[in-house]
């Protein structure tokens, strides 16, 4: 029962405190989305950061190349919170310098908000100038909606990946989707005279204008994108 | 995304505020839409639709918005009626630029300017 409108979303953290607040965020963007009352909201807030530090601080023991996976699963009749230090094999290990936060979601536009507010937290970890910030989030948020929405087909069941790799020179981010895919050169330019007034096409071109490089791998079904910290000699 | 409706005159106004992003594209198509068939149901054909988007208090607008906002202009136009954009913020006037759309959409600064700028055209 509820297992088709169950969703589930996971976040995978590097083990340092600071990534606390990105989980608060996560967590206070998911229970909007669940009709608990306010002060239940704030009861499950609680505990999930009260897990969250558990596991970073004394399970990991703030190691930053320790990573503490949460699954946030959304039921119909409930939402469960699983934690687990040093789980996610897959997700590659973190350098003194280099930080990768991963989240995964189910691919429902709803979810485009939580990935606002999640990319919005990491890039408050940078020190990319309010403009260029502002231009990562749209890439990102074009990306994620391309993931879910053409990608994905807004399949509850195929899943969008987010990761985000901070490191001291650059942010990379690697979007995947569970899509057929497509071809770059096929998708038609925005700024051709004929296609200026159409109401979409213009994403993968925002995408472009706004981060330093935006290549795509694996059809296109995963896209991986960086935007340095200062502009590359050309 | 919160968007609210109100009228000067003949004029519509709609001051919309917040992170256009996601979904709210089709929100935002859907209460531009409402407007149009409002003056549609009226039944008075010389009625236009004059809309002025006061976009003061949008912090962030992403493509799927822009869309809206170029679907909603073809349509309003193609009735006969006019669109204006009010008070663009940096982020969304960049967008513009970037689409190179500044050159459809009229823009003003104040709202006296786009009630006088949509009267005249």
């Amino acid at each position: 029962m509820g297992e088709r409108t169950k969703q589930i979303i996971t976040l995978s953290l590097p083990s340092s405190m600071q990534h606390v607040d990105l989980l608060e965020v996560v967590v206070t963007e998911i229970l909007k989305e669940t009709n608990f009352t306010e002060d239940i909201q704030e009861q499950i807030n609680l505990a999930v950061i009260e897990a969250g530090t558990n596991a970073t601080k004394h399970g990991n023991e703030e190691d930053p190349g320790g990573k503490t996976a949460f699954q946030l699963i959304l039921a119909e009749d409930k939402l469960t919170i699983d934690t687990e230090d040093e789980g996610e094999g897959a997700t590659p290990k973190d350098t003194e310098t280099e930080h990768v936060i991963t989240l995964t979601l189910p691919s429902s536009m709803q979810h485009v908000y939580l990935l606002d507010v999640v990319v919005t937290e990491i890039l408050k970890e940078t020190d990319f100038t309010e403009d260029i910030q502002e231009q990562i989030n749209l890439a990102v948020i074009e990306a994620g909606t391309n993931a879910i929405k053409h990608g994905n087909k807004e399949d509850p069941n195929k899943k969008a990946t987010l990761q985000f790799t901070i490191a001291e020179d650059k942010l990379a981010i690697l979007i995947k989707d569970e899509g057929v895919g497509f071809t770059r050169k096929e998708v038609a330019d925005p700024l051709d005279p004929e296609n200026l007034l159409k109401s979409s096409g213009r994403g993968l071109f925002l995408m472009e204008a706004c981060m330093d490089s935006v290549t795509y791998e694996a059809n296109g079904t995963i896209i991986k994108m960086v935007k340095y910290k200062e502009t590359p000699e050309p | 995304m919160q968007v609210n409706l109100r009228h000067k005159g003949s004029i519509t106004i709609l001051d919309i505020e917040g992170r256009v992003i996601g979904a709210d594209a089709l929100a935002l198509k859907a209460i531009i839409d409402q407007q149009i068939q409002a003056i549609d149901s009226e039944g008075e054909h010389e009625e236009k639709l004059n809309l002025i988007l006061n976009m003061e208090r949008v912090q962030m607008m992403d493509s799927s918005g822009l869309g809206a906002l170029v679907a909603s202009h073809t349509t309003i136009q193609r009735g006969g009626g006019n669109v204006v954009l009010l008070n663009l913020g940096g982020n969304v006037r960049s967008l513009i630029v970037m689409a190179k759309l500044m050159t459809i959409f009229d823009c003003y600064n104040t709202e006296a300017e786009a009630i006088a700028g949509i009267m005249k055209s």
